[in-house]
């Protein structure tokens, strides 16, 4: 059996070494100013100062927040909306409702994005705004994972019950969905926001075919920045990174007791490619 | 209070409306136009005869499906032996693993490709390394083609793939391997007769997840080749993309081979999944 061990330790440690190794090299490469050799020379920080004092820089930081938080309020009212009717009301359209928020998982980024731009792309109103386009986009692609936070916390407060005994104390079903239902879940929904956030800020494909180049958020800057100079781009590669870590350790912590924690992150996996 | 009731209906009615406007009716409009010329008229296959008849779009189709099978079939191997070891290593370490695989799944698109290049790119680091000490293999790698490429498409593929395969393996019971032993099975023979069998269905999901991840992997491609290769979600996007005029029948019909493709792969590994059931119901 201890042989055993050894054999299956080993083997995670080549998987890790493996997944860590690109990982690593870019993070020491943006440390360091020359690194032709075997060993690299010239420990600087000067990649970040540059970044951190780029004016584009900055503001393609703000974009990406700000293009990350109103997809996301938009999508969680949306969904509270429709679920505040079919839960209470019409249990029979549940099923409709599940099968739109579930359709994002199945189809693509390049599809979905593709699809929505031949649609409005020619249109003179505003839809035909490509910010709006990105914007709707986003609401789409991000529905599942606000979908399921959302039905999931529901489930685990189990709203039938609260609801009934808010309506016996003579309270009214809106009342007692928006105020003891809502604010009972609200962890569920952060979590969900945060894989959310997490989908949006890693996105290229939607914005890069809805907006070209016209909206530069983090991921188009990094992608400009690749072909000029390296050692800025992997400063910017660090800081990229190290929001999705952070942002995965968040959910990862606060997530742990989750019902289907595997299904969620495999469908904001394929959507991120 | 009847009428009421139906007046809470305007509630649903928002989520409806996105729901029609940004993904119902633009994918039903892909498939609509996929039958109909760019140049007017009805009803057609002509951008299907586009498709099938055109050496690049042929081109696109086997690279697309050629890079899927192979980066999912190396991807299911790696996890099969990362979710087996880790049934077998201290409790400890098993999370830290997780956690780690947790962390690099979200490791993906432009980061990743530019990762890639600075790993393994024409001056990359690795490359250096392999010239200056003198292994061919690595000082002559090129990133550059599509089996270099299909390297990131397999590091893509373990995070997910692991992560998606361990809890099936918790299904393999100890007792059944104390049994199998007692018969005199070796290892191998256990996994080969009783282990696999029993993981089938799960290793084909997840051969299906991994095959739809790689085939729509789009920004990793796109940031290391350009429009240097043919694969399928290049060539969606280089339709709407960039041109001058938008290609909607041939991107719509492109778009409805690709989503055909995953369809077919999915009901694939259903069908051959279901065998596998029936023969453990069996036994």
């Amino acid at each position: 059996m201890k042989k055993h061990q050894t054999g299956s330790v080993i083997i995670l440690l080549l998987i890790l070494v493996w997944l860590l190794i690109p990982l690593a090299v870019t993070i020491i490469y943006s440390l360091f100013q020359n690194w032709t050799g075997i060993i690299p020379r010239g420990f600087s920080l000067k990649a970040y100062v540059e970044i951190f004092s780029d004016p584009a820089f900055l503001t393609a930081l703000g974009r990406t927040v700000l293009i990350c938080i109103i997809p996301i309020l938009i999508t969680i009212l949306l969904v509270l909306l429709a679920l505040f009717v079919t839960e209470l009301f019409f249990p029979g359209l549940e099923r409709i409702v599940q099968i739109i928020c579930m359709i994002p998982y199945t189809i693509q980024g390049v599809i979905l994005s593709v699809s929505i731009l031949s649609m409005y792309v020619a249109n003179k109103t505003f839809l035909g705004n490509r910010l709006v386009m990105l914007i709707g986009a986003y609401c789409i692609i991000i529905l599942p994972y606000i979908y399921q936070g959302i039905r999931n916390g529901m489930r685990a407060v189990n709203m039938p019950v609260l609801i009934e005994a808010a309506e016996m104390l003579g309270s009214s079903r809106i009342y007692a969905y928006f105020r003891i239902i809502v604010p009972n879940i609200i962890s569920s929904v952060i979590v969900s926001s945060l894989l959310a956030v997490g989908i949006i800020f890693g996105d290229y494909v939607l914005v890069r075919n809805l907006d070209g180049s016209a909206f530069q958020n983090i991921q188009i800057y990094l992608y400009q920045a690749m072909k000029s100079d390296s050692m800025k781009s992997s400063a910017v590669f660090v800081v990229i990174m190290a929001v999705t870590f952070a942002i995965s350790a968040v959910v990862l912590k606060t997530d742990a007791a989750d019902v289907n924690p595997d299904k969620r992150r495999t469908a904001e996996y394929r959507n991120m490619r | 209070m009847k009428n009421r009731k139906y007046l809470y209906l305007l509630a649903l009615l928002p989520f409806m409306v996105v729901a029609f406007m940004y993904e119902i009716i633009p994918l039903i409009m892909v498939v609509i136009n996929s039958f109909q010329s760019d140049t007017g008229g009805g009803f057609t296959l002509e951008n299907y005869k586009t498709v099938s008849g055109t050496l690049l779009y042929q081109m696109a189709i086997t690279n697309s499906l050629k890079i899927s099978l192979i980066s999912a079939g190396i991807g299911i191997l790696i996890a099969f032996l990362g979710a087996r070891a880790v049934m077998n290593v201290h409790s400890r370490f098993r999370r830290v693993f997780m956690t780690i695989l947790n962390m690099v799944s979200n490791f993906a698109g432009i980061p990743l490709a530019f990762a890639y290049m600075i790993l393994l790119g024409n001056a990359g680091i690795i490359v250096q390394l392999g010239r200056t000490m003198g292994w061919d293999a690595l000082a002559n790698y090129n990133l550059y083609t599509s089996n270099g490429l299909a390297m990131v498409y397999v590091y893509f593929q373990i995070p997910l793939s692991t992560l998606l395969l361990i809890p099936a393996f918790n299904a393999v019971r100890k007792e059944w391997k104390e049994a199998a032993m007692l018969l005199g099975s070796g290892s191998t023979g256990f996994w080969l007769k009783v282990g696999i069998p029993v993981l089938m269905p799960s290793i084909l999901d997840t051969f299906s997840i991994l095959f739809a991840n790689a085939l729509a992997a789009y920004a990793t491609v796109y940031a290391i080749m350009m429009n240097s290769i043919s694969l399928l979600p290049i060539q969606i996007a280089g339709c709407f993309v960039g041109e001058v005029k938008i290609q909607r029948g041939l991107g719509g019909a492109l778009s409805v081979t690709m989503m055909l493709i995953m369809v077919i792969m999915i009901l694939l590994t259903n069908v051959i999944s279901k065998r596998f059931q029936k023969g453990v119901v069996k036994k």
